[in-house]
């Protein structure tokens, strides 16, 4: 039988009670921000394999299994393959540097190291955005956005709402994904069997499930906001918290240690080239 | 083949074990060794507080899990066994599941209805009748409800709807899931009478899962109590009823006229233990008083 919660992991939240789920939201925000920074300026192999540890170390504190977010990745992970091959053979090399070429196809030197740097960086911004939210529940990254985003209201930008919107569709994702699951236990008890078939059959059943799913998401989405208005929520300003995150020391080490590790991979390598 | 498919039981459960997402950070143990046989033609009650395993149960008999070997056995033959036709066995077993919405799959009456028949690859003529039997079978006219849509259906029609669904697929075993849930006491009471005459009329093996042990009792010859992922009790319903305060220890409450006699027992120490129904309680009550008064 499908069970899809086991290949896709978006949006999850896995709380393992660890050091790492313990964290002022607002650092793992900005830590998670610097991190994506870093996928955009670190722009060599040195500078990657500096911040590999970073990510081990996050890995083995949260208590997340490895093996848990590659396998619930493997959707994402196919595609992300798919987009590199098609890079590799499209791209524009210098003709002495090509291996390989057929008709309009080749790959070359120049090719080959620019997919793996690309492929890098999304690895990179796909994994510390993914261990953000399996380490972070929903009501703490909603406070933690509103609180960053704050200064923005200033400019009457209506931030409690946007962020709200933003962390509920991600939150979604999970519920669209054991919806699925439930439409195709019943699609298979009623005869159109999920489990067998090849893999293109199999996707062209899970096509079935587009429409009742999304009815099943506006019903959903229905619900939540009568859910709300009856607990008076306005969003805006004035909404007072019953927890408000703190920061303690060790925090602002973990952010320190987090910033200088970027810096370090994303300077490092130039001063050792020069 | 067939002797020996005679003689075993129609469904059996050999040390089912099942758990959610196994592997991984959010696995729940839902099923943690559960053996059970029912026979043709039985009615078995499976009850239990939520989170004890009944939903998971019921999946099983209609292996709509992941199962693994040795485990679910149907006629005999293990579910897993390579080659093993399970389409075939999803047309055996009809599940009705807990909410109607989970399993209407078309947007009109008449198609939902015909949506098994039709995956099964049966005529056309056929299918009609079998919609139009199993519609008139659950007290949905068929001319009126045929082109009816889905949406403009109350909660007790969507669930005929969905009974009417699994049946037209003539399943000779049916199991419902929590179908009393959410209906007022005469909605209850409707659907009670329709299981009742439904399995009386086609010779139906039915399962019924329910967190009350009341519905459960009524319309079941048999019960069986699970208490996380285990069978706590297995018996008939007057042997299971009978040990009122084991289950209230596993967070049963029980049936009214059998919580009520227990109360009356503490007055009337000799009133009989086994009165299931407001009408035996009655009769044991007058027989008792009628006694004492001669």
């Amino acid at each position: 039988m499908l069970e899809l919660q086991r290949s896709v992991i978006f949006g999850q939240f896995v709380d393992t009670g660890s050091p790492v789920h313990r964290l002022d939201v607002r650092v793992k925000l900005v830590a998670t921000a610097l991190l994506i920074v870093a996928s955009f300026l670190v722009d060599g192999f040195l500078g990657f394999a500096l911040l590999l540890p970073l990510l081990v170390v996050l890995q083995i504190v949260s208590r997340i299994p490895f093996g848990y977010v590659v396998r619930g990745s493997g959707i994402f992970l196919f595609f992300l393959a798919v987009i590199l091959v098609f890079q590799v053979f499209f791209y524009p090399g210098e003709a002495d540097n090509v291996l390989w070429r057929w008709g309009f196809l080749s790959v070359s030197v120049e090719g080959l190291r620019f997919a793996a740097i690309l492929g890098l960086r999304v690895l990179l911004l796909y994994h510390a955005t993914t261990m953000l939210m399996l380490t972070t529940s929903l009501v703490d990254l909603t406070n933690g956005l509103e609180i960053l985003f704050g200064p923005l209201q200033r400019l009457r930008i209506p931030v409690n709402e946007l962020v709200l919107v933003g962390v509920i569709s991600v939150k979604f994702v999970p519920i669209f994904i054991s919806e699925v699951e439930r439409l195709s236990r019943a699609y298979t008890a009623r005869g159109v069997p999920f489990d067998e078939g090849g893999p293109l059959t199999r996707a062209r059943r899970l096509g079935r499930l587009l429409v009742p799913v999304f009815v099943g998401g506006f019903r959903r989405a229905d619900l939540l906001t009568t859910a709300m208005d009856v607990r008076c929520y306005r969003g805006g300003r004035g909404r007072t918290k019953l927890r408000r995150p703190q920061a303690t020391r060790t925090d602002w080490l973990v952010l320190l240690l987090v910033a200088a590790w970027v810096l370090a991979a994303w300077q490092l390598p130039a001063l050792l080239g020069t | 083949m067939t002797e020996q498919g005679d003689e075993a039981p129609l469904v059996e459960l050999r040390d089912f074990r099942y758990t959610y997402l196994e592997g991984t950070p959010r696995a729940v143990e839902a099923a943690r060794g559960v053996s059970f046989e029912i026979r043709r033609g039985e009615r078995v009650g499976i009850v239990g507080p939520t989170q004890s395993g009944k939903s998971t149960v019921v999946y099983a008999l209609a292996h709509l899990l992941r199962l693994k070997e040795g485990q679910v056995f149907h006629e005999g033959e293990d579910v897993t066994a390579p080659g093993y036709d399970r389409a075939a066995l999803r047309r055996e077993v009809g599940v009705v599941f807990q909410r109607p919405d989970f399993q209407i799959l078309e947007d009109v009456v008449g198609k939902d209805v015909a949506f098994g028949p039709t995956a099964a690859g049966i005529p056309a003529k056929e299918t009609r009748e079998r919609v139009e039997e199993s519609l008139e079978a659950v007290g949905l006219s068929y001319p009126e409800f045929r082109l009816r849509y889905v949406y403009a259906l109350s909660g007790g029609q969507k669930r005929r709807v969905a009974l009417a669904g699994v049946l037209a697929m003539r399943a000779p075993l049916l199991v419902l899931d929590e179908p009393m849930a959410g209906l007022d006491p005469r909605g209850r009471r409707e659907m009670f009478d329709l299981f009742d005459r439904l399995g009386e009329q086609r010779e139906l093996t039915m399962v019924m899962c329910s967190s009350s042990l009341a519905d459960a009792s009524l319309l079941c010859e048999r019960l069986i109590v699970l208490q996380e992922g285990r069978v706590a009790m297995d018996g008939s319903v007057r042997e299971v009823l009978a040990e009122a305060d084991r289950l209230e220890t596993l967070g049963i409450a029980l049936p009214d006229p059998v919580a009520l006699a227990r109360e009356l027992r503490k007055v009337f120490p000799d009133l009989p233990a086994d009165t299931l129904t407001e009408e035996e309680l009655e009769k044991a009550l007058l027989a008792r008083l009628g006694g004492s008064r001669a």
